[in-house]
Parts: structure tokens; sequence; C-alpha cells
């Protein structure tokens, strides 16, 4: 039985192939995201190993935030300590290191870089000591509060020559400085496409951070003791009050390499589970194809079992075929993949985060996850098939051709609106308090209901939405109809890729619209302002605290507010004291900063109860929620932990609705006035003097704004417009989903009725013969092709908007989300289902032209 | 008995296809099939013509060639006055929606189109309406008037036939070819289907080309035209069965 079924399987080298692609598509993005993230962690290992090369001990504060997604920010280091290191024993030389925001602004005046997405920009030392991470390869190094030097890459971009002038935005404002030379980071222009300005240490230090300090000390010793030894030695000269600890270049090296490693496994993970619903919704496709032809070799197969075949061998056929094909299809996936990664490469340069190149890394492990995943699923959608061709009665044989009935309808029917059901009552239920579990499960309920009911729905919709297409086209769209509607089994399964992918879509979006329109209720109502300056880089530089300032100052402003995030660590002294030791980073949380001497009458911050002016140094407003969640109340106390390890005892002094602040908690800037760790202001709120023109004045905030060279200036509307705006962040992955069942859903549809097209030459050639031209044949192709992908659109689009109605519904407690149905993007989904079905048409349609008349009509 | 050398086009202005010279080699592998070896033959206007010979003696390959479906490696091939040589696939196309009827042993209809619309169907592809008279009086004669909405798999496999030849004669094509047409009837049902093709000549005035193994049915024929290794072997007028049974034998099958 094993010879026949390889000679079978040999014998259809074609139709393997054919069949094989949706595994190849499925296992491609797999090993694609796989080999990604694999060359991308080498390229950044080997660069932080190179860098780092002369490092023998790195001096840092103990004192830490751990931040969202996998970043930590560090108390600043007193530049003291380097004598007193460089007066340790083994020690050659020791040099400051600051990695703070500075913004290059370029010779036309924008910031190079762009603002809020891309790599972020950086200010930091050039030092002479070859322990320094960087090193000068034109003019030379950065000496007095005058001078910069900038990275190959920045330089390069912005057009820089030695001798030129460079503004440069950070902390303490924009300055110039003249540029006396260009610096590459290890072997490369620039890590990561960054932008790096570099000073001497004093400017740095005062520019960029705070006079005295540091960010970190890099040391070289002189290799007469082992670096473990050195970095003791280190430790024991440091003063034990400034809590400060000394790691050896190893260590250093490996934490920066964990770092970005953590920072980019949240993208490459997000890949990764892409590419696991690609194979998933693959999975379906080859369901389908094994469906298909296993209905198309039911004569044969009867034979089979006719002449003496057992079910199970029968059985067994189609199963070692499948597994054939789960084996080539995962081996070309694989292949495919490495392509598909260079190709994520480019993409990634092309948004400007340029990725040093260092070579291709294909791990034994992406090959083995992808080729068993692969595999593994191949032969799982082979399962039921492969029974099914087992049962075919022997009778079959005589039959004429390949039956694919719908069972029984009503069956199905009351099956699949039960499941359907179920998984509604779920999704409400997930959508309240029950766990994200039955969340899940309520949206797999749903799509499994669907998928039960396909088959009965897809003949009396796939007529419906051919009647037009029969009126229209005449015969040959009449074909196409009745083509469309034959095997309701195969056009359902066919279309569940394009159903997935648009009710997802079609959900998420009526979901974000009604959303969108509640933000910008509440925002509308928030700020009374004219004009509002935003930066996008909330978490990393901003807008110096100066420039509000200078804002303040103009002719015509009546008022301006500025407010910036900053993270704290917090804890209740009532509880039980944390479980991180003295000195290790603990989670913090972000602090909404804000002037309480301006804002009132600016931005309304949603206070339930309090007076924002009470704040002073040490008061602090919660979110109402928040608050009693953690049963805190007015006069609690809370205990603040600054960055730079400052602990400040603070009060509770009001509460805030939570819906326009944009932190959950809410701090005065003078909580921070004293810190060596800046803070920023991420909005800036301006209102115009009465009398004065909104346009005048917004000129001259632009006029300070672009000589700082940061920040969008918007007016009122449009600072509403963008914070609605926000939500579509999160519907671009939605988006980027629908890409891939997209393409998935092309596939499949190609295969589909490539193997239709087979199945059907004879038709075909009898049609060619009593006059059908090849051009409508290839209409007949294409339209039954257009049906089934609208088939999909449609029945996703109608489901989609009911999933949103529920989730909205439900989120919904005060009844104040209006559910909104985004028309325009139904429309914008069904016209691509359209064009997503002609295109799919392309290859089968002119295959079918290809059908040998006479050959058609002579097999029997 | 009687066999005659095949009629030279000059002989009779009354023809609806001819060929000549035709021949039509297959080669597979190495080897050389003469499906086809240098043949001439007309088919005259409103006659009914049978063409049999053995099996692999080249009928179909005749029909499909003279019907413009296949192409010949020599020789050429006319329906009226058309040579088919010089038809791109377009006009070839227009050529069988216009001039040419099939009927083939099996499969001859559309499974998603009902009767009527198989019957319709060269009509619907060139988007002519047809002569509605002609169409109502051929739906009459094969009396399937109230099965007109059936699909085909709802009829019996003489219906069925009944339809295709329907559907060759609703658009009154100049020549009308049947391969086989009775192969897979019963006698009862078969000889239905051939006293309609009959009828379809002396009552309507259709030329018909049949290609058959059986001389009751050839013997519906008005003229005979055998085959033999793709040559022209003998032709037989006004033919009864007895007479080509006998003809057969004689022949050596
Ligand atoms: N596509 C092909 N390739 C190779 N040889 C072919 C092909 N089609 C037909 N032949 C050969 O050409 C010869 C004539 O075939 P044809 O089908 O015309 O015979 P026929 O007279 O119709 O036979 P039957 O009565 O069995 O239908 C045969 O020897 C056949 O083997
Ligand atoms: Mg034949």
């Amino acid at each position: 039985m094993f010879r026949l079924a390889i000679k079978m399987t040999v014998a259809r080298t074609g139709r393997l192939i054919l069949t094989s692609l949706a595994v190849i598509l499925g296992t491609a993005f797999l090993s694609g995201t796989f080999v990604f993230r694999d060359t991308i962690n080498q390229t950044f290992d080997r660069l932080f190993a190179d860098v780092f090369r002369d490092v023998n001990a790195y001096v840092r504060s103990t004192t830490f935030l751990e931040l969202d997604f996998g970043g930590e920010q560090r108390a600043a280091t007193p530049v003291s300590v380097l004598n007193t290191v460089r007066g340790v024993e083994g020690v050659t030389s020791a040099t400051g290191d600051i990695q703070a925001f500075a913004r290059v602004i370029g010779k036309d005046g924008k910031p190079l870089g762009s603002e809020g997405n891309g790599p972020p920009t950086f200010g930091s030392i050039a030092s002479a000591d070859s322990v320094g991470l960087w090193s000068v390869s034109e003019g030379r190094l950065p000496i007095g509060p005058t001078e910069l030097i900038l990275d190959q890459a920045t330089a390069t971009n912005g057009k820089f020559v030695v001798g030129d002038t460079v503004r440069v935005v950070a902390v303490r404002g924009s300055r110039e400085f003249t540029m006396v030379g260009i610096a590459n980071y290890g072997d490369v222009s620039s890590p990561g496409g960054a932008t790096f300005a570099l000073f001497d240490q004093p400017t740095a230090s005062e520019f960029l951070l705070q006079p005295g300090f540091v960010d970190a000390i890099l040391v070289e010793g002189d290799d007469s003791v082992s670096d473990e030894q050195l970095a003791e030695r280190i430790d024991a000269a440091l003063a034990a009050d400034l809590k400060l600890e000394t790691l050896t270049g190893a260590e250093i090296t490996a934490e920066v390499q964990g770092q970005i490693k953590n920072v980019l496994s949240i993208f490459s993970t997000f890949l990764i589970v892409f590419s696991y619903i690609a194979l998933g919704i693959g999975s379906f496709v080859i369901y389908n194809v094994f469906s298909i032809t296993a209905a198309q070799r039911m004569r044969e197969n009867a034979l089979l079992r006719a002449i003496g075949a057992s079910r199970r061998q029968v059985s067994r056929v189609l199963l070692i075929e499948s597994t054939a094909m789960g084996v080539v299809g995962s081996l070309i996936g694989f292949g495919v993949g490495i392509l598909l990664s260079q190709l994520l490469s480019a993409l990634l340069k092309a948004t400007g985060f340029a990725v040093p190149s260092r070579g291709l890394a294909i791990s034994m492990s992406a090959f083995v996850n992808t080729f068993v995943a692969g595999v593994l699923v191949t032969i799982l959608a082979a399962w039921l098939p492969a029974r099914r061709a087992g049962r075919v009665p022997p009778l079959a044989a005589l039959r004429d051709t390949a039956l694919d009935t719908a069972g029984n309808l009503t069956r199905r029917i009351i099956i699949g609106l039960a499941i359907m059901a179920l998984g509604g009552v779920s999704l409400a239920a997930g959508m309240r308090d029950a766990p994200i579990q039955v969340l899940g499960l309520g949206v797999l309920g749903v799509f499994t209901g669907i998928l039960v009911l396909g088959p009965a729905i897809a003949r009396p919709v796939a007529l419906t939405l051919g009647i037009p297409i029969a009126k229209l086209r005449g015969p040959s769209g009449v074909m196409a109809r009745q083509n469309a509607a034959r095997n309701p089994k195969r056009t359902s399964r066919t279309a569940a890729p394009v159903l997935l992918g648009v009710a997802l879509v079609t959900a998420f979006t009526a979901l974000a619209a009604s959303i969108r329109s509640e933000i910008r209720d509440t925002f509308g109502d928030a700020f009374s302002g004219d004009i509002a300056l935003t930066v996008d880089a909330r978490g990393f530089g901003g807008i110096p605290l100066s420039i509000t300032d200078q804002i303040a100052d103009l002719d015509g402003v009546a008022q301006v507010t500025g407010v910036g995030f900053t993270s704290v660590r917090l804890s209740d002294p009532n509880e039980p004291p944390a479980l991180a030791q003295a000195g290790a980073g603990q989670r913090g949380v972000f602090v909404q900063t804000i002037n309480p001497a301006t804002i009132t009458g600016l931005f309304d911050l949603g206070v339930t109860e309090g007076d924002l002016t009470s704040l002073g140094k040490d008061g602090i407003f919660v979110a109402a929620d928040r608050a009693t969640e953690k049963g805190w109340g007015i006069g609690t106390r809370l205990q603040v932990t600054r960055i730079d390890g400052a602990v400040i005892d603070a009060e509770i002094r009001g509460f805030v609705s939570g819906e326009t602040s944009f932190a959950n908690y809410v701090a005065s800037r003078e909580m921070f006035a004293d810190t060596p760790s800046p803070i920023f202001d991420a909005f800036v709120y301006i209102k115009v003097a009465e009398g004065s023109a909104v346009d005048e004045v917004q000129a001259r905030v632009a006029a300070i704004t672009s000589d700082a060279g940061i920040g969008t200036l918007l007016s009122k509307e449009q600072f509403i417009d963008e914070q609605a705006a926000q939500i579509n962040q999160i519907l671009a992955l939605i988006y980027g989903m629908l890409a891939l069942s997209i393409i998935i859903a092309i596939v499949g549809i190609v295969i589909t009725l490539l193997l239709s097209v087979f199945e059907r030459r004879r038709e075909i050639g009898l049609l060619r013969a009593v006059g059908m031209s090849k051009s409508q044949v290839r209409t007949t192709v294409r339209w039954e092709s257009v049906i089934t992908s609208l088939l999909g659109a449609v029945s996703g689009v109608v489901l989609g908007v009911v999933m949103g109605f529920v989730v909205v519904t439900t989120l919904d407690d005060e009844g104040d989300i209006a559910f909104k149905v985004p028309i325009n993007e139904t429309l914008s989904i069904v016209l691509i289902a359209f064009v997503l079905g002609v295109i799919a048409a392309i290859y089968p349609a002119w295959r079918a032209t290809r059908v040998n008349i006479v050959e058609a009509i002579a097999t029997t | 008995m009687t066999t005659l050398p095949p009629p030279s086009i000059a002989e009779s202005l009354n023809i609806a296809a001819h060929a000549v010279s035709a021949s039509k080699i297959y080669v597979t592998g190495d080897s050389e099939v003469h499906a086809l070896d240098g043949v001439d033959v007309s088919f005259e206007k409103g006659k009914f013509t049978a063409i049999m010979g053995p099996s692999g003696s080249g009928k179909s390959t005749l029909m499909h060639c003279v019907a413009g479906l296949d192409s010949l490696t020599t020789g050429s091939v006319f329906i009226s006055d058309i040579d088919l040589s010089l038809l791109n696939d377009k006009q070839l196309t227009e050529l069988r929606r216009e001039k040419v009827g099939f009927i083939f042993q099996a499969f001859n209809l559309i499974p998603t189109l009902s009767a009527e619309e198989n019957i319709l169907l060269p009509l619907s592809l060139g988007r002519r309406k047809g002569d509605t008279a002609w169409i109502d009086r051929v739906i009459d004669t094969i009396s399937l008037r109230d099965r007109l909405n059936h699909r085909p798999s709802e009829l019996s496999g003489g219906q069925q036939q009944r339809v295709a030849i329907a559907r060759a004669l609703a658009s009154q094509p100049d020549i009308i070819f049947a391969d086989e047409p009775t192969g897979n009837l019963d006698s009862k049902t078969g000889s239905e289907v051939l006293t309609f093709m009959r009828q379809a000549v002396t009552d309507l005035g259709q030329t018909i080309v049949m290609v058959t193994h059986d001389a009751v049915a050839a013997s519906y024929a008005d003229r005979i035209v055998f085959l033999a290794d793709g040559k022209i072997a003998g032709e037989m007028f006004a033919p009864t069965a007895q007479k080509v049974l006998d003809y057969l034998k004689h022949l050596g099958e």
C-alpha cells in the first residue's frame, strides 16, 4: 500500500506542488519571522560585543525603574566618582557615558529623524579614551561648550561637514554648536539608525542631563587582574552611600544585548503570533484542497475499495500523500521564508531603522519549528478528508461525477446557530468580568459556528450575489453564478479566509469608530484653548520646559500650560513591603506632570474631588477608579520614589476621572524640580488673548518651536482629531492581519479555481465546442472567483458588524458610546474583496482557456 | 452494393462541408499514427450522412477536423466556402457557434444549466435570440416542453440526448456533427433519437453527419461513408441494416 501511495503521489507531481502552495505560504511566514529575529539578534549581539570590547568594568547607580516594554531608567552617577575610579589600582582610564535625548536640527530647520516614530535621537559623550564607545573617523574630538561631533550616518543624512554650525535641542533648550568631527560607533556608522550628537563630558552633562552627573562610567583596566577582580576593587573604593555598583565588561555587554533582545522580542513575538495565525488560516486552505482532491478521486478510491482495499488502506494513501506534501511544502516554505526575512529587513530599512547587516542567521531551532509546525498542520488538515475518503462506498466507482453535497442542511443550520449563540454569550461574558479565556472561546465559538453554517448559506448567498453578474455578463455570468453555487462546501471553505479577515477587521473598525467618537467628545469638552503643541515622544525627551515658559511670554498669549510624563515608583506604606529588595529596580508607574498654576480653565483634567492648586511639592491626584480599587481616600499617604532615588512622602489630595488625564496619577512639576533626571512637557496648551488673531499667535509660537526644531502645532480641531486618531495604531495591526488573510485568501482561491477548472475541463471543452470564446471562458472563471470572494467579504462584514455591536454594547455601561457602523471602511473592504477575486482568477482563467477541446470531450 | 469514388466539389454545388486530401498525423514518442491519410470527402446539404469503420479507423478524427475542433496536419477543410485553416481561434469559435452543431456520445450538457438554457446556449453565447418560432418547433418536436426547467441530472439518458439534438438544431447551423449519439442508449431510446434526427433532416431540412458503429443506426442515413486505416474505403446510398452488415463483413471487420 505504501508503495502504491508513493506511486500515486509521484504521478501527480504538478498537483502536489499546487496543493503544497498553501503549506509553503503558511510556513514561509513562520520561517521568515524566525530567521528575521535570529538575524537581528545576532547583528546586535556582535555590534555590542564589538562596542564594549575595551570595557573591562562599568560603574552605574543601583537605583532604577523598570519601564514598560522592557526598558529601564537609571539614576545618574556623580562625575566626582570618575576620579575615585581612576585612582583604583589596575585602572588605566575611566570615562563618563551619557545616553540622553538630543535632537539634531537639519539645515532645513527640521529635526533629523522622524518625531515619535522611527529610531530614537541621542546625545552622548565623545572621549579620547579608547574605552569610549565612539571613535573619531574625521576631524577631532569636541572641546568646550560650543563644539560637537556627529555620528557618520547623521552627518551624511544632514549633509553636514566639519566646520558647519549645527543646532541641537536637548533638555536645556536649543543651542548652536560647531561641528568639529565625525565619529563611528564600533565599526558601524550609526547603531540601528539612531542619531547621535556627541560632546565633551562637561558640556554633555550640563546640556543633556544635569551639571556634574553622567549616566555611567566606562573603565579600562591594564589587564594585570581579571575583570572580576577589577570590578571588586572598584566596588571597594566606592562610597556606599552613593548607591553605585560595578559590572564587568562581559556583564554589561550581556545586559545590553539582553535589553535590545527584549525590546526586539516584543516586535518579533508579535510577528511570530501573526505567522501562526497565517498558518492557521492557511490550514483552512490545506483542508479545502484535500477535501477537493479527495472528492475528485472518489471514483479512483471506490475502485480501490471494490478490488479489495480496506478503508484504512484508502485513508492511508491520502495521509501518506499529505505527509509528503507537508514535508515538501515546509522545506520549500522554509527557503521562501529566508527570502521573506530579507524583505522584512528591507522594509525596516525603508522606515528608517537601518539594521547593520551582519549576515543571515539561520538557526536549527527556526528550521525545526517551521518544519514541525508545517508538517503537523498539513497532516491534521488532511485527517478528516482522508477518513472521509476511506468511507467511500465501492459502488461509487460506477457513479459518474464527484458528489459534494452539503449534507443535512437543517441539522447544519441548527448546530451552526447553536455554536454561534454559545460563542456570542461567552463573548459578551468575556467583555464583562469573565477571564480573557472566555472571550477567546467566544470568538472561537462564533467563528466555528459560522464555518459550520457556511455550506448552508453559501449557496443562497452566492446565487443572490450572482444575480447582477448573470444579468450583466450574459451566459458567462449565468455559468459563473451557477459554478459558485454548485459546491457549497467548497465555496464556503474557499471564502473562509476572506470571511475571517473581514469579520475581524470590521468588528475592530466598528469598535474603533465608536471609541473614536467617544474620545472626540471627551477631549472637545476638556480642551478650551486654541492651539496645542504636541510632541510624540512620551517617555523619552519632549518639549523642554524652557520652551513652554518662552511661549507664555509671547504677545497675544493669554494662558499657557504644559503637561508631561515621568515615571516613579509608588508604594503604599500600608501594604506589605514589596517583594523587591532595596536597590533593585521596580516597576514604575506613569505620572502626569502638570503646572497647577496655569492649567485651570485651559485643560480640564476631569477633577472629581479636590483642588489642583493644592498639589504643591508633595501632593498627588489619583484616577478615581484606581483609588477605589486600592481603597485609597483623600489624605492617604503614598511613597513616591523618583528616578534619582529621592523618596517623597506624598499625600492624595484629590481625584480625577481618568478620561482626559493620560496617566492614573497626576502631580505638580514642582515635585520634580530638583531632580538630575529632567522632565519634559509632552503637550503645551495655549489660549489666545481676546482681541488677538489665533493665526498670528500661532505664527509667533511657530517661530519658537521651529527655532527649537521640536513639536507639532495643532489647532483645537486638529488636536482633538489627533487624540481620536490614536486608536488608529491598534487598527494598523488589525489591517496587517487583513493583509495577511488577503494573501492567503488569494492563494486559496487560486488553488480552488485551478482544481475546479481541472475538474470541469470536459465541461469547458464542451462549452468551447458549442461556441464559447476564450474571453467568455475567462469571464466565467473570473466572476466565479469574484462571487466566492464577495461571499466571504459580505458574510464577514455582517458577522463583524454584529460582533462589533455586541462588544460595544457590553463594554459600554453608561450607554454613552454610540455604536457606529464604519460605512467607508466596509465599502472599501467589499471593494478589496472584489479586486481580490479578479486577481485570483487571472491564472486559473488562463488555464481554463488552455483546455484542449478534443481531449476534453474525448476523456471518459 | 455500389462503391463510388468520392464526389469532386465540382460535381455538386450543394455541399455543406468538404475535406480535401485531409491528413492527420499523431506523433507519440518516435512512432507516427496516420489517423487520417489523404481523405477527400464532402457532405451534401439537407442530407443525413453516416460515417462507419472499424475502431481506430479515424472516424472521430475526421469529424473533429471537419467541425473545426481540431486542425489537420495537411490538407484543407471547408464549411460552406470557408477554409477553416485560414481562421483564427476567435473566428473558429464564432463558426462553431453559428454554423456548426454538435452531439456527443455522452456528457453533452452543462450540468448547472437547465434543459432550456442548454438548448439556447450557443445562441446566448453569441448574444442572439435566434428564431423563436423555429426554436418552439424544435422543442415541440423533441416533446420535452414539460421538462425544460429540469437539470440534466434530472433527465434520462435519452432525454439528455434529445436536449443535445435540440441544442444543435436551435441555431439552425449549416451542419450538425454527431459522434455515436446513440452509443450509450438502449435500442428503443436509440431509435427514438435516430427517428428524431431523421425528422430534423427530412422535415426541417437540416444537414447531419453522424459517426456510428451500429448498422441499424446507420440505416437511418441517406448515405454511408466507410473509413478504414484513415482512408475512405467506400460509400453506400440508401442503406439498410442488412446491406450495411454485408458490406462490413466484406470489408473484413
Ligand atoms: N491524441 C492522440 N494521440 C495519438 N494518437 C491518437 C490521438 N487521437 C487518436 N489517435 C489515434 O488515431 C487513430 C484514429 O482515432 P479515432 O479516435 O479517430 O478513431 P475512431 O475511428 O473514432 O475509433 P472509435 O471507433 O474507437 O471511436 C487511432 O489509431 C488513435 O489511436
Ligand atoms: Mg471515435
